[in-house]
């Protein structure tokens, strides 16, 4: 579990990070995006990860058995703020684009 | 009065009378401003006079005043002879410059100014001479420089001014700053910054290792301010400023605040080797270069300003000596100097004045025009060649007899008698021809004014009065000065006070005969050189063309800006990636490193713990993130897709990990997210592969490094989720929430009652976020300029469009109708189901998944999904909502729960929490925590709202031309 | 915990949120009410701040807040100690006059700048005073996206070029951010920053390991946001591009991540292994933001640059100074921040109105023109006071005294922080034994270096903008633009005056920090409101 979830962390990561790098706008976003989840999830993983043990309290289940209930809350948080910030970075791009003309993140096309 | 009284008001009157002629005068009362100053003047002088008394034979006052104590600095005002002496020295010849200037000044200069920075630097100057904290003094240091900028750049649009002012500013400021940093030091190795227990520590000092390091950055400060060489390129470009101010700060008394300073500290720092070479070479240069650049000067303050130099010269010179007497011939020959110089520079000023120019070449036999001033002149300038009779004369005496004997035995001590006598010999040069060639010879052909004529008295006056004082110090030095010397001397020297005599006539000695040498030469000299002297230009043959500020400039604008630029460009950027690489790296580096240090192997995962589905799932999310990244710079709707497939998985892997909350809000923020991209994507410009695919080497290189880079940083990551994972969390705080959730908060969905409870008040933050960035939004979109390539309608459209034109019976849109007739049906009928399932997910959100966000979201969903349906227009025809009202109802409710705990006495976000029965829902938990949530949801509703209805609206407004207006390019 | 002492606590984060939601209810035509709105929550502001500065300057006040009744460390605790109520009282003091300036003009140039003013407000107000690592990171993200509006406030393609990279550095900063907490929170357990300083000692293996390496991570995000070389590049360009009130309280937001920094520094890293390493970053790091703010300053033509520099010089004054962790010299640092603030706000605003003649100010002011003549925008510039008399040499003197305050010259309060420095380096007030490290040199000589430079430029910029150039045009500027200024540099004349009892809080400060014993024991031991024994096993935080 831990493996594979850590794995595929570093995946989005890594694509993400290979995005913000590039040079257009649209490029920055989808990684910022990527980032985020591999950010919230990797959040998500420090609570430990187990499967059926939702923090829902029910008569008879023992609080023992759940998970770790902190770390989804601040994922919660985390999901809202980086929602926010992207709808916010998307229509600076596009504001930016619209004003500079360009879709590159520095406003000017770099000479090759 | 008191001593003290007397000392405060000596230093704050000034300033006061500054400030008051700054802000009550108007800019033509002329008169005013002068009799103002010259009242301060005349006031400051007499308080000083009243004071005698109290440091007469070694007594001094002393006024102290808390400032920083904890810091060892305060004001304290101290005065002994010395300082006493000096405050006499400014002030009395601060009402003479004062009555001088009031006749110099023009019509049209904006006199008050004028006479305000006088004041003011009158303060200052009083308040070095006067401070007994050495920082204090540091501080009056900097003031006089300042105003001394403002004084020579009065004129501030003649541009040889500004200059003037700004490398005198710059210098001394230089100064200054090494000054404060020595003035620490000695603090450091005294232990106090008071003046006097610095100058009880000589010993102390001269032992200690850093004794080095403080003399160097003080004598930095010193020399500077006396213009001393290799510093003393400023004082000739200073001559810009009006007559009176060079009188005044560039003769009398701003350039004797280094070797006053140099005498201040001189029972401290004097006597070493050190101290004896450094000031002495410097003195030396000085006295030698100052007096050779003097005679071949054309302007006439630009002699005066050279033989200032020189003379500084003389008096640092008898102090790098180190003995008694010669420091008595330093203190004796600044008085001398002041009143001659001063005099010989307010004559230049009439001659100026007069016959409007102070090129020597062009001036000739004056004497016939100006009887008076011409022999006040003559008697100054011989008391400043050092002729018997005249207080020059006296000092200058004792100057040679210091020179010969010997003292720290060295090659410079040898050299000492010859260079005396030599730049003896280049002063009686000089002062014979600024009178022989300005008063004598031919009368003027080519003057700018013809016919000059005597100046009003009243403005003659002040050089009368120190020609006499030059006389009577001349004759009868011990009746005259002498007392006042004496006690001078007696509180610099103390006990170590030597015998001296000042008297006209020793008797036929070295001195006098190296006197007479100095004249005869000097007169000489003046002789063979007179017909080259009328003629040549500007500066000595040799060192004409290495002119000091020449060089100073070039330096300064080559390191202060070119270099500057140079380097700014290198160590910093404006473009957006290198920075962003830069966060990654040092992220990276940080993270890892602590990894590496702890050498952190992982344990390799046993393959049978892994669940293949979830394997599986993962590998779909892996090649979407993957793909993603490779599709994102030529099919963005490609990479939008896959995007959400990541983002899909994501939920998944929270659904499977038991975070049903997460599962939700991850999936309806993923379709608001998604609708977003969409609606944005119409505005980006058209990219494809063919267009831009000439791909260089230095971007192969580029895209191989950020490759790389990404390629560590995932792998940084994987290691580090790895890491943490494995690592079961300290259960600190988890359990409580577990067990109060409901005990104590009320709800059996503990991730929604740490939410809007235990944690709320992150819950408010998070929900201002929200608010901040759809006012943001809606702010930015008002202004939005769609670029000029993408505000015709996409091609899609165009040619359904043009289908329907084509055909008579169709109007335009009718095939987009068409073609989404069922969907928006379907959408339109779905908008109350949708509406009912946010406000359930909002309602059951305190025991099961959902709550005030996921609903909210929700129900912008149904909103989003009538302006998808039905079309900007049709959507706004049938639903009104006004987000704005809707976000500030949120944040009131939740804010107004919280704070309703402040009436029961409780602290901000406590809840109180009880189930209701109602109908059709059932047992609903009716916390207080329900109307924080209700402030959660509506905000959520309203903001996401605003910011989709924002985006939606450009698509109608796009029609709307973009003002023309190139981006700008980046400001130099 | 009792009485409206208590409450008070809050009140610097709800007033604000309050306003900001409240201005939501009225038009951006309705701008008299709007302007009301704000002015009275900056006065209520400031009243607040300053009475909990006098509480935190009262031995025994335990200046803890228990949102929602809960214990530490479950809940999310206020703090307020010296080092927190003065940063409050600077913000606040400085939202007055930015506030004043921008009703002057500015305030009219875009939609909704009130409740973004009053949201800046309340977040830089939360992470001053929050006692909790992820409450902190949720303040830095409200206080950025309020920073990033009005950054942009006024549109134009300078700030929206300049928004865009603001707000990409910073947004990958905050992911930064997530990971660093989200590790503590894995290899501690807890979030509360005072039960963090507790805890920290007895984690040892791969815990530790785990807890540096986000605590690394933390420590790069508050580096970016306090501008340390070369995480700065973004700072120069964002303040620079934006509207002179904007960037007149930006020039706090800087000192936010000293401030977190500091706090933490001593509170959590204080002792240990990472301790020393962290010590060094900050004293190289901030030696090279000397160097390379002194270069920017003196590379810089345009004054907004130039000021933006001066930025950073005083950030890497700031860090330097920490890195020596010297309880005397911090002390200094303390009234460094607060008079290098005072002046570079001043400055900021005062640079607008000197522009304003020329072409650099002139063109800013087109962007927003355009953005006036708007077809669909109904706002116009209004003019509120009267055009001020004598305006050149008004401005020439606040121009002089900001020099003077920048290159810490003499009679102003930058020459008083300077020398307290100095002296609790090179001075009488050098603590340690021995002989002074050659880092101390290094740093005096950047000191001094720099506020050369500082002085270079700005009698460079000063003679060509006032003597050189603005003979005959005089700017238009009303007086409420002026009064501003004008009250910022009294302010830091006024600090000049009372440099020894100012000196002395900032020392009570340092001691403070320097013994996070007391502030662990308030927050730890906090009392719950209507329970008997805290944390009681049957207390009930609800009725």
């Amino acid at each position: 579990m831990e493996f594979v979830l850590s794995l595929g962390i570093g995946i989005m990561t890594g694509s993400g990070v290979w995005l913000i790098l590039r040079p257009r706008t649209y490029q920055v976003i989808i990684g910022l995006s990527l980032l985020s989840y591999a950010v919230n999830l990797f959040i998500f993983g420090v609570g430990g990860v187990k499967s059926n043990a939702a923090p829902l309290l029910e008569e008879g289940v023992p609080i023992s058995s759940m998970t770790d209930p902190v770390p989804h809350a601040l994922v919660l948080t985390a999901i809202v703020i980086g929602f926010a910030t992207t709808a916010l970075f998307l229509v600076v791009l596009l504001a930016a684009r619209g004003l500079t003309g360009t879709d590159h993140v520095d406003g000017r096309e770099q000479p090759k | 009065m008191t001593g003290e009284l007397i000392l405060v008001l000596l230093v704050c009157l000034p300033f006061a009378g500054s400030l008051a002629a700054t802000v009550l005068l108007r800019t033509d009362s002329r008169v005013l401003a002068a009799r103002l100053a010259g009242g301060v003047a005349f006031a400051g002088l007499l308080l000083t006079a009243m004071l005698y008394p109290a440091v007469r034979d070694g007594g001094r006052v002393r006024f102290d005043l808390e400032w920083l104590p904890q810091l060892g600095l305060n004001v304290t005002l101290r005065m002994d002879g010395f300082a006493w002496l000096f405050a006499m020295l400014i002030t009395g010849i601060g009402c003479l410059v004062v009555l001088y200037a009031r006749y110099y000044m023009s019509e049209e200069d904006p006199v008050p100014r004028f006479f305000s920075f006088l004041m003011a630097f009158m303060g200052s100057m009083l308040g070095i001479v006067l401070s007994g904290n050495v920082i204090l003094l540091s501080v009056f240091w900097e003031l006089t420089s300042i105003f001394s900028f403002l004084l020579i750049s009065y004129w501030h649009n003649n541009a040889a001014a500004r200059d003037g002012a700004r490398m005198a500013l710059t210098i001394t400021g230089i100064g200054g700053f090494c000054l404060l940093a020595g003035l620490l030091v000695l603090g450091y190795i005294v232990g106090s910054y008071d003046l006097d227990a610095v100058l009880a520590a000589g010993d102390v000092i001269k032992a200690h290792p850093l004794y080095l390091t403080a003399l160097v950055l003080i004598l930095i400060g010193a020399l500077t301010k006396s213009a001393q060489v290799p510093f003393h390129f400023w004082l000739p470009n200073a001559m810009a400023a009006p007559t009176p101010v060079s009188a005044y700060l560039h003769s009398a008394t701003m350039v004797k605040a280094g070797v006053f300073l140099l005498v201040r500290l001189w029972p401290a720092l004097s006597g070493t080797y050190e101290w004896f070479v450094l000031v002495g070479i410097a003195g030396t240069c000085t006295l030698l270069l100052g007096a050779y650049f003097a005679m071949f000067q054309q302007d006439l303050k630009g002699l005066l300003a050279y033989s200032t130099i020189s003379h500084l010269g003389l008096i640092t010179t008898l102090l790098s000596l180190g003995s008694p007497v010669a420091a008595v011939a330093a203190i004796f020959h600044m008085m001398n100097h002041a009143t001659f110089k001063a005099s010989l520079f307010m004559a230049a000023g009439i001659i100026d004045h007069e016959t409007g120019t102070r090129d020597m070449r062009r001036l000739s036999g004056l004497f016939r025009y100006l009887p008076i001033t011409g022999t006040l002149a003559m008697v100054a300038s011989a008391a400043m060649a050092g002729v018997p009779l005249l207080n020059g004369f006296i000092s200058k005496e004792m100057f040679f007899a210091e020179a010969v004997e010997t003292h720290a035995d060295s090659m410079l001590d040898r050299m000492l008698p010859y260079i005396a006598t030599l730049a003896g010999a280049f002063s009686v040069a000089y002062s014979l021809r600024f009178i022989h060639q300005v008063f004598f010879g031919p009368p003027p052909t080519d003057l700018p004014k013809p016919k000059p004529h005597e100046p009003p008295h009243w403005m003659r006056f002040p050089i009368e009065f120190l020609v006499l004082a030059c006389l009577v110090v001349g004759i009868i030095p011990s009746l005259s000065i002498g007392p006042f010397l004496h006690s001078a001397v007696l509180s610099v020297l103390g006990e170590r006070t030597p015998e001296y005599s000042l008297a006209v006539w020793h008797g036929v000695n070295t001195p006098l005969i190296m006197s007479m040498i100095a004249l005869i030469g000097g007169a000489a000299l003046y002789f063979v050189l007179k017909d080259y002297l009328a003629r040549c230009d500007d500066g000595p043959p040799l060192f004409r063309h290495l002119a000091g500020q020449r060089i100073f400039e070039r330096v300064l604008v080559t390191v202060s800006w070119k270099w500057a630029r140079w380097l700014e460009s290198r160590l910093g950027t404006r473009n957006l990636q290198p920075q962003l690489r830069l966060v990654a790296a040092a992220g990276l580096l940080v993270g890892v490193v602590p990894l590496y240090i702890a050498g952190f192997s992982p344990k390799a995962p046993v393959l049978g713990e892994v669940d293949p589905i979830f394997a599986v799932i993962w590998c779909v999310g892996a090649f979407c993130a993957v793909g993603a990244a490779y599709q994102a710079k030529y099919h963005r709707l490609a990479a939008l897709v896959l995007l959400g497939g990541a983002g899909i998985t994501t939920c998944i892997t929270f659904v499977w990990l038991s975070a049903p909350d997460l599962a939700i809000t991850q999936l309806v923020v993923e379709i608001v997210t998604t609708v977003l991209l969409l609606l944005g994507l119409r505005w980006l410009p058209k990219r494809s592969e063919k267009v831009d695919n000439s791909v260089t080497l230095a971007a192969r290189s580029r895209r191989l490094r950020d490759f790389v880079l990404a390629l560590s940083c995932g792998f940084g990551m994987f290691l580090f989720s790895y890491a943490i994972m494995k690592q079961p969390v300290p259960d600190a705080i988890a359990s409580y929430f577990l067990e109060k959730a409901y005990t104590e908060g009320g709800g059996r969905n503990v991730v929604n009652v740490i939410l809007v409870d235990f944690r709320g008040f992150d819950t408010m933050g998070e929900i201002a976020v929200l608010a901040i960035v759809a006012l943001t939004v809606f702010a930015l979109l008002r202004r939005f300029r769609p670029a000029a390539d993408s505000i015709e309608k996409p091609e899609q459209q165009r040619i359904q469009n043009a289908y329907d034109d084509a055909r008579p019976e169709r109007s335009a849109g009718d095939t987009v109708r068409d073609y989404l007739l069922v969907p928006s049906v379907i959408m339109q009928w779905m908008f109350p189901v949708v509406i009912t399932f946010s406000i359930y997910l909002f309602l059951r959100g305190h025991d099961l998944p959902g709550g005030g966000f996921a609903g909210g979201v929700t129900m912008a969903i149904a909103f989003l999904l009538q302006y998808l349906a039905g079309g900007v227009r049709w959507a706004e025809d049938r639903i009104r909502i006004l987000p704005l009202r809707w976000m500030g109802f949120g944040l009131l409710t939740a804010a107004a729960t919280g704070m309703g705990a402040w009436l029961l006495g409780y602290p901000f976000l406590t809840t109180h929490s009880q189930y209701i029965e109602l109908p059709f829902i059932g047992k609903v938990p009716a916390a207080s925590a329900l109307l924080f949530d209700l402030g959660v949801f509506s905000l959520v509703v309203g903001a996401t709202v605003l910011i989709l209805i924002a985006l939606a609206h450009q698509s109608v407004r796009s029609h709307r031309v973009r003002n023309p207006e190139a981006p700008k390019a980046e400001e130099a | 915990m009792s009485g409206w002492q208590q409450h008070l606590i809050i009140a610097p984060i709800i007033i604000p949120l309050v306003a900001g939601a409240l201005l939501l209810f009225f038009d951006e035509r309705e701008r008299v009410l709007k302007a009301m709105i704000s002015a009275v929550s900056c006065l209520a502001l400031a009243a607040v701040a300053f009475s909990l500065f006098r509480l935190a300057a009262t031995d025994g006040f335990e200046g803890v807040y228990l949102l929602g009744n809960w214990p530490a460390p479950f809940g999310i605790v206020l703090v307020v100690d010296r080092l927190s109520a003065l940063m409050l009282v600077l913000a606040s003091i400085l939202a007055i006059p930015t506030l004043v300036y921008a009703l002057a003009r500015w305030h009219a140039a875009g939609a909704h700048f009130h409740s973004l003013f009053q949201f800046l407000l309340m977040g830089l107000n939360g992470a001053f005073l929050t006692g909790d690592l992820f409450n902190l990171f949720v303040f830095f993200e409200v206080m950025l996206a309020a920073s990033y509006g009005l950054l942009m406030h006024g549109s134009g393609p300078m700030r929206v070029k300049a928004g865009l990279h603001y707000i990409a550095v910073n947004l990958a900063a905050a992911l930064c951010f997530l990971i660093g907490v989200s590790a503590i929170y894995g290899s501690a357990g807890t979030l509360n920053m005072a039960d963090l300083a507790v805890r920290i000692g007895e984690i040892e293996g791969e815990r530790r390991m785990l807890l540096e390496a986000g605590a690394g991570i933390l420590g790069v995000v508050f580096l970016i946001k306090a501008g340390m070389w070369p995480l700065n590049f973004w700072l120069p360009g964002a303040y620079s591009a934006a509207t002179a009130p904007v960037a007149g309280i930006f020039a706090i937001m800087s000192k936010v991540g000293i401030y977190v920094i500091l706090r933490l520094s001593l509170l959590v890293f204080g002792q240990g292994a990472s301790a020393g390493l962290g010590l060094n970053v900050l004293l190289y790091g901030g030696m090279a933001t000397i160097a390379f703010g002194t270069i920017g300053v003196l590379a810089s033509q345009a004054l907004g640059r130039l000021a933006s520099y001066s930025v950073l010089v005083s950030s890497g004054t700031l860090l330097a100074v920490l890195g020596l962790n010297n309880g005397v010299v911090t002390a200094g640092a303390l009234f460094y921040m607060v008079s290098s603030t005072l002046t570079i706000a001043a400055f900021f605003l005062l640079i607008e109105l000197v522009e304003r003649g020329q072409d650099a100010g002139a063109s800013v002011l087109a962007v927003t023109m355009e953005a006036y003549g708007d077809a669909d925008e109904e706002d116009e510039e209004v003019e509120v006071g009267v055009t001020m008399p004598g305006t050149i040499a008004v401005l020439g003197i606040c121009f002089a005294a900001c020099g003077i305050l920048l290159s810490g010259l003499p009679p102003l309060s930058g020459f008083v922080a300077k020398f307290a420095m100095l002296s609790g380096m090179i001075g009488t007030n050098v603590s340690a034994e021995g002989p002074i490290p050659a880092s101390v040199w290094w740093i005096v000589g950047l000191l001094i270096l720099s506020g050369l430079a500082a002085l270079i430029s700005m009698t460079r910029a000063g003679i060509r903008t006032f003597w050189a150039s603005m003979e005959g045009t005089v700017p238009r500027v009303l007086v409420m633009e002026m009064a501003p200024v004008m009250l910022l540099i009294a302010l830091t004349m006024a600090l000049t005056i009372q440099a020894g009892p100012a000196m002395r809080y900032m020392e009570e400060t340092v001691r403070s920090l320097q013994q996070p014993a007391a502030y662990i024991d308030a927050v730890v031991n906090a009392r719950r409101a209507g329970i008997a024994e805290p944390g009681g096993p049957d207390g009930g935080g609800g009725i």
